[in-house]
């Protein structure tokens, strides 16, 4: 066919094909190797029948059933479906419904023994019924035969989480710690990010309280008045502000002088960011709260109290006005009928 | 299926481009420029069908490597959740088979984790909004079909746990999904505060005045509110409001249920009240102990009671007798508060009861409003307002079921709060710099003072005096000179505002 | 040439045309079903369009097996104890052999459960092969079609493969002797080997009376954006993740485990069921195989099943509208299932719960106890009906085999 010129031209034509072949058949290989997914590309069967799925699609165009053959999973492509259908309706939506806000977080302990639980628990769920979404709400209980918690739970129509426990407590503060604390190891477990704020059952909302704690950066503190049935006195918990800032603290009947040193700020008096909880790079510290320590109310706490330059009063004109109550009702008593 | 043929076309092309090379190869056929770039096509094609190759081949030999070894490795290992939808307590390692048949791949598959953060908060409200209208769908497939307006009675005055109170009430209102009036009474005429409490609720309200003032005994109370209530109903009467009343005390506590349950009533409804008392004494909250015998006793409950075929047989009434002596006798008393026989709250009446005009269907057994409630009269209940009771509809399953709560909690008479609740912090207090930052003295609200004293404690020592701390602080003085030791209604300080 | 061009764009434009038509008619056909029912389908009456005949096997091959262990009674495959009893007293059940047109075996496949309470099929192509020896060696049916016109309930993972590792079952295909058969079967993918042409995918067992208990009014309010409770990652049986579940339950949690709309956790509360009937989706992924019970308890719960399983075919596909009460997201779509989710219309999502309230879906999706018109054992015997009358090809001539009796692995053949 040809001269040996030639020939010996195309032996190392060949030659440096071949290589170049092998090389690529390497790598190929190699990457054969990698676990992914994706390999599914190469073994794909011919493409499944659409029809006995489209027959009950609602809103399938035509022409896309034609693209859909093309498609590599030969199956309905959803967004393309989902996002066809959105563009009709967004016209009718009213835009500012969908102004985001931030996730509020509300972490509510109950006492099994507590006589006005379900009752508070209507009271509380009916305020919180009222605070714009995104909200939810962590109920924590102990475990009971009654199904009563929930059952008021799912009649409020609030999203919310229903945790439970079983250990058993004779302390009702290490109880409720512990049920905060089992809220906010969820909060963490499922990195979910919002202001986390401790609402007991015996505490009365002002509505803007909800619209004035998503502006919490990190952490948030207000004053709270708690008042008691037949008492004469209104006591005052929480900061004293210069604007925002955050310059000193209202104190509480503190007679008891260990307890003074503990802790100035009422659990309920405080929110925080609960990326604080799972995020420790963001804020700045370096070990996460698992790995600090197992109570993460504690850490929460204290670094309330800490993080002062990160702290502001809300609201952030001073601080002064009063949003939350505590009210303080003694158990009835009542009076054996013998 | 697919390798096949592109290993067929790989064979094809290469003996096309044998043939093909050997053509331009040929000095007297086309020039040099054309035959690289198609080589150079040529070239990377088949680079490309021996990749795929490899890739190919990669594969068979992974599967040829591993799968021996995958035969059950781990037998029996039982699952230790309850939601394994198949119960597959083995698997195999590492196998990567494209099943001949199937699209589907048998086998390790990636987890595919998107990179952008997330959720994105536009779709959260659009979660939100799709949930509000599922919720709202709800309501018109299974609620009420033709809802009647509810008109809700709610006497009120000024006072430390009025707040409180009738926010408790004002959400509740806020929540029903009907048509609602609003008829507050405010004892002692009309005031800013409430008026600025109730007006947020953004709800249809009536704020009407009543000229006398709340007196400190409970059972003057009692009747004061009844007549205020009265003064509510004529209300209706005048403006001929249509719907269903329903009082809704500051002291009481809703199940969203009752609205629903109330539409039920055609002329007077009755539903079960469930009583709260607690002892009045605030200092006994702090000790837990003796909370359980509390837990035995049943709560007590007021309202209908039925027989076996639903029929109203009776009341369900308060039984203050073991309180007997121990009641508390006016606001502030350390005693247990103790409800009437039947609250007001229990009852629900259609308006044209109401009315003047008799329109055809009001029944016979109603008395005029205008014969009832005079000042010497004690309205008890609404019951006073027919001539027969037995015509009461009980409501709730028969009264089985409690939908709201009645639980009167006030702090002392004299107690104060700030106005409005927002603190004028007093800054003539000051902490000596030598004090230690937590002081043990509690602060308190004195008395005779109507802003709360409070300590602060500096942070930043020496912190700047601004002028405007002084000026707060001689208003303060102003406030103390002009508030009154011992008013009921105090810290509406009408001097400042 | 060129006409024959033409002639072909003709068609496929008549193609298209006749697609949309498809389509259109898809779409009205709900509208009417909302006010009725799911279809003229599911409420058809079985009685009178088909004969079955039950052959009566010696108790080993069934009632034996049950006494054996009566967890068989509870578990997810407990319908093809429930199929016989409920077929025994049938007016379908013919006495007549001559006269039937389906020959029914009632064997416990599944039934035979290790200390855990497993179903592990080892024994049950040995099993399978000698009640199929047993009839075909004392009726003539049998040999006259080979099976042709018999079904068979065999409900486990991979169906008539019997086995519980998908690679093998995929080696072993359908067990020889049941390949002319008609097989009832919980598996359903699509174009699997295991899934024969013309099988009926039925619904997995879920205790009726015990859902039944934890109905919840249907106004209580539903608050949950999506619900999921199970596994993401089988850790004992697939530590690195990826295969259990295609690596789509894993998918899942990675990506929504922060997102507050999605309730999901492997925490099995005692409200499952309650938490269900609030909740607005309902995550259906596939586990080791591609179906689960959620589906069923997604339809009784009137909340909307999203179905995560690449070419699932679903139970009574041809009677239940499935397209059109779930939503259906590709396994390499699951990152994006809060977008996908988000942006169905507020219109469709309330279209598909009216479907779903219906009660004749819900009822097709349950073996009650004792049977009632429209549940699964009607949709079954439906299914069965829909076949009739048997194509002529079924039938053999005198001396022909088709099947190859000694087929299949060795151990397959031992004697049970």
């Amino acid at each position: 066919m040809g001269t040996a010129e030639r020939s010996k031209k195309k032996v190392l034509l060949y030659k440096k094909a071949i290589v170049h072949f092998l090389l690529c058949f390497v790598m190929g290989f190699f990457t054969g190797f990698a676990p992914t997914g994706k390999s599914s590309i190469f073994s794909t069967s011919p493409p499944v029948l659409l029809s006995n799925r489209s027959a009950f699609s609602p809103a399938q165009p035509g022409e896309l059933l034609l693209e859909e053959r093309t498609e590599e999973s030969g199956k309905f492509n959803r967004k393309l479906d989902e996002s066809e259908g959105e563009n009709s309706s967004k016209e009718e939506e009213k835009e500012e419904d969908l102004i985001p806000r931030r996730l509020i977080i509300l972490v509510t302990p109950t006492r099994m023994n507590d006589r006005l639980r379900e009752v508070n628990l209507r009271r509380l769920s009916n305020t919180l019924r009222l605070v714009p979404p995104p909200f939810l709400w962590v109920v924590v209980e102990q475990k009971s035969d009654s199904s009563e918690v929930s059952e008021i739970l799912r009649k409020t129509g609030i999203m919310y989480r229903h945790l439970v426990f079983r250990e058993n407590f004779t302390d009702p503060e290490v109880e409720m710690d512990h049920q905060r604390n089992l809220a906010l190891n969820h909060i963490e477990h499922h990195r979910l990010s919002g202001i986390v704020h401790f609402a007991g059952l015996s505490n009365v909302y002002d509505l803007q309280f909800f619209d004035e704690i998503r502006a919490i950066e990190v952490f948030g503190t207000w004053p709270m008045a708690i008042v008691s049935a037949n008492g004469k006195k209104v006591i005052i918990e929480g900061p004293v502000c210069d604007s925002s800032e955050v310059v000193g603290w209202h104190l509480r009947k503190m007679n008891n002088l260990t307890e003074t040193k503990s802790s100035p700020v009422h659990i309920s008096s405080f929110a925080f960011n609960s990326s604080v909880l799972w995020d420790p790079e963001r804020w700045g510290r370096l070990s996460s709260v698992q790995g600090t320590t197992q109570n993460t109310i504690k850490f929460v706490k204290k670094e309330v109290l800490e993080e002062e330059t990160k702290l502001i009063g809300i609201p952030p004109e001073g601080c002064s006005k009063i949003m939350l109550w505590n009210v303080q009702i003694a158990p009835g008593t009542t009076p054996n009928s013998t | 299926m697919k390798l096949s043929a592109l290993h067929q076309s790989y064979l094809s092309r290469r003996a096309n481009s044998f043939r093909a090379s050997s053509s331009p190869l040929d000095p007297s056929s086309l020039d040099g420029g054309l035959k690289s770039i198609f080589w150079l096509v040529l070239h990377g094609l088949c680079c490309l069908v021996s990749l795929l190759l490899g890739f190919r081949f990669s594969r068979v030999v992974f599967f040829l490597l591993f799968s021996p070894s995958s035969t059950p490795p781990t037998a029996l290992l039982h699952s230790t959740s309850p939601f394994r939808p198949a119960s597959l307590p083995v698997q195999s390692l590492n196998t990567t088979v494209a099943t001949p048949s199937s699209r589907v791949v048998v086998g390790r598959h990636g987890i595919l984790i998107r990179p952008w953060p997330h959720p994105d908060p536009v779709e959260v409200m659009k979660a939100h909004r799709i949930i509000d209208r599922v919720q709202r769908e709800q309501r018109v497939q299974y609620g009420v079909k033709t809802p009647r307006p509810v008109i809700a009675v709610t006497p009120t005055y000024v006072r430390t746990f009025q707040t409180l109170h009738l926010t408790g009430v004002m959400h509740s209102l806020m929540n029903v999904p009907y048509d609602l009036t609003w008829i507050v009474v405010e004892a002692g005429g009309t005031t800013n505060e409430t008026a600025w409490l109730v007006a947020r609720s953004g709800l249809r309200v009536v704020h009407v005045g009543f000229e006398e003032e709340m007196p400190v005994s409970w059972d003057d109370r009692h009747r004061l509110e009844a007549r205020m209530r009265l003064r509510a109903l004529r209300v209706v009467r005048e403006l001929k409001l249509e719907g269903i009343v329903m009082f809704a005390d500051d002291s009481n506590m809703h199940s969203m249920e009752l609205f629903d349950e109330i539409q039920k009533v055609k002329w007077v409804g009755a539903v079960s009240v469930g009583i709260l008392v607690h002892s009045g004494d605030p200092e006994e909250e702090s000790s837990v102990a003796q909370k359980d015998d509390v837990e035995n006793s049943p709560m007590p409950v007021q309202g209908p009671s039925c027989n076996s075929s639903d029929q109203l047989v009776g009341w369900h009434t308060f039984n203050s007798l073991p309180y007997e002596g121990k009641g508390a006798k006016s606001v502030g008393d350390v005693a247990t508060v103790l409800p009437r026989k039947l609250e007001w709250a229990g009852f629900v009446l259609n308006s044209r009861l109401l009315w003047k005009e008799n329109e055809g269907d009001k029944p016979e057994w109603v008395k005029d409003l205008d014969t009832v409630g005079g000042d010497a009269e004690d309205i008890e209940t609404p019951l006073s307002l027919l001539k027969d009771p037995s015509v009461v509809e009980p409501l709730g399953s028969c009264g089985r079921k409690i939908l709201l709560w009645w639980l009167r909690v006030e702090a002392r008479a004299d107690s104060k709060f700030p106005a409005r609740w927002i603190i004028d912090t007093p800054m003539e207090v000051t902490v000596p710099s030598k004090r230690t930052p937590w002081p043990d003295a509690p602060p308190e609200l004195p008395s005779n003072e109507t802003t709360i004293t409070t300590e602060e404690n500096r942070e930043k020592p020496g912190t700047k005096t601004r002028p405007r701390k002084s000026k707060r602080s001689s208003r303060s003085k102003k406030k103390r000179e002009s508030s009154v030791v011992d008013t009921q209604v105090s810290a509406r300080n009408s001097g400042e505002q | 040439m060129k006409d024959w061009r033409w002639a072909f764009l003709g068609l496929v434009c008549f193609g298209l045309v006749l697609r949309i038509g498809a389509v259109e008619r898809g779409r009205g056909q709900p509208t009417e079903r909302i006010s009725g029912s799911a279809g003229d389908v599911l409420e058809d009456d079985p009685v009178g369009r088909l004969k079955v005949f039950v052959y009566e096997l010696p108790s080993k091959y069934n009632k034996k097996i049950l006494q054996k262990d009566p967890r068989c009674l509870t578990h997810m495959f407990a319908a093809e104890i429930f199929m016989h009893r409920f077929l025994l007293s049938s007016p379908v059940r013919t006495l007549n052999p001559a006269e039937a047109d389906w020959f029914y075996t009632p064997v416990y496949s599944t039934c035979d459960l290790t200390p855990n309470g497993l179903p592990l099929p080892f024994k049950s192509p040995r099993m399978m092969r000698s009640a199929i020896q047993l009839i075909s060696s004392n009726w003539p049916y049998w040999n006259r079609t080979e099976g042709a016109d018999h079904f068979f309930i065999v409900p486990h993972d991979f169906g008539a493969c019997f086995h519980y590792l998908e690679e093998k079952a995929i080696e072993r295909r359908i067990l020889t002797l049941l390949q002319r058969a008609t097989l009832v079967q919980t598996f359903g993918q699509k174009n699997h080997v295991c899934l024969k042409d013309g099988s009926i995918t039925i619904p997995p067992y879920a205790p009726p009376q015990k859902m039944e208990a934890h109905l919840i009014p249907p106004h209580i309010p539903r608050s949950i954006f999506v619900y999921f409770r199970g596994l993401f990652y089988d850790v004992g049986n697939d530590p690195e993740g990826g295969y259990y579940a295609r690596g789509a339950r894993a998918a899942v949690w990675e990506n929504f485990k922060d997102n507050p709309l999605f309730d999901i956790s492997t925490e099995h509360p005692t409200t499952y069921y309650e938490d269900m009937q609030r909740a607005i989706f309902c995550l259906c992924p596939l586990g080791w195989a591609p179906w689960s019970p959620r589906l069923v308890e997604a339809v009784i719960f009137g909340c909307i099943p999203v179905i995560i399983a690449d070419d699932i075919v679903l139970p009574f596909a041809d009677a239940i509208p499935w397209e059109d009460i779930g939503v259906f997201v590709d396994e390499k779509d699951v990152p994006n299932l809060d977008t996908i989710l988000t942006s169905i219309p507020p219109e469709v999502i309330l279209r598909k719960q009216r479907l779903l309230a219906n009660p004749s879906m819900k009822q097709a999706m349950l073996f009650p106890q004792p049977a009632q018109s429209g549940d699964a054992f009607h949709q079954i015997l439906n299914g069965l009906a829909r076949k009739l009358p048997h194509d002529k090809s079924v039938y053999l001539k005198a001396g022909e085999k088709v099947l190859n009796w000694t087929a299949g692995p060795v151990a397959d053949l031992k004697p049970w």
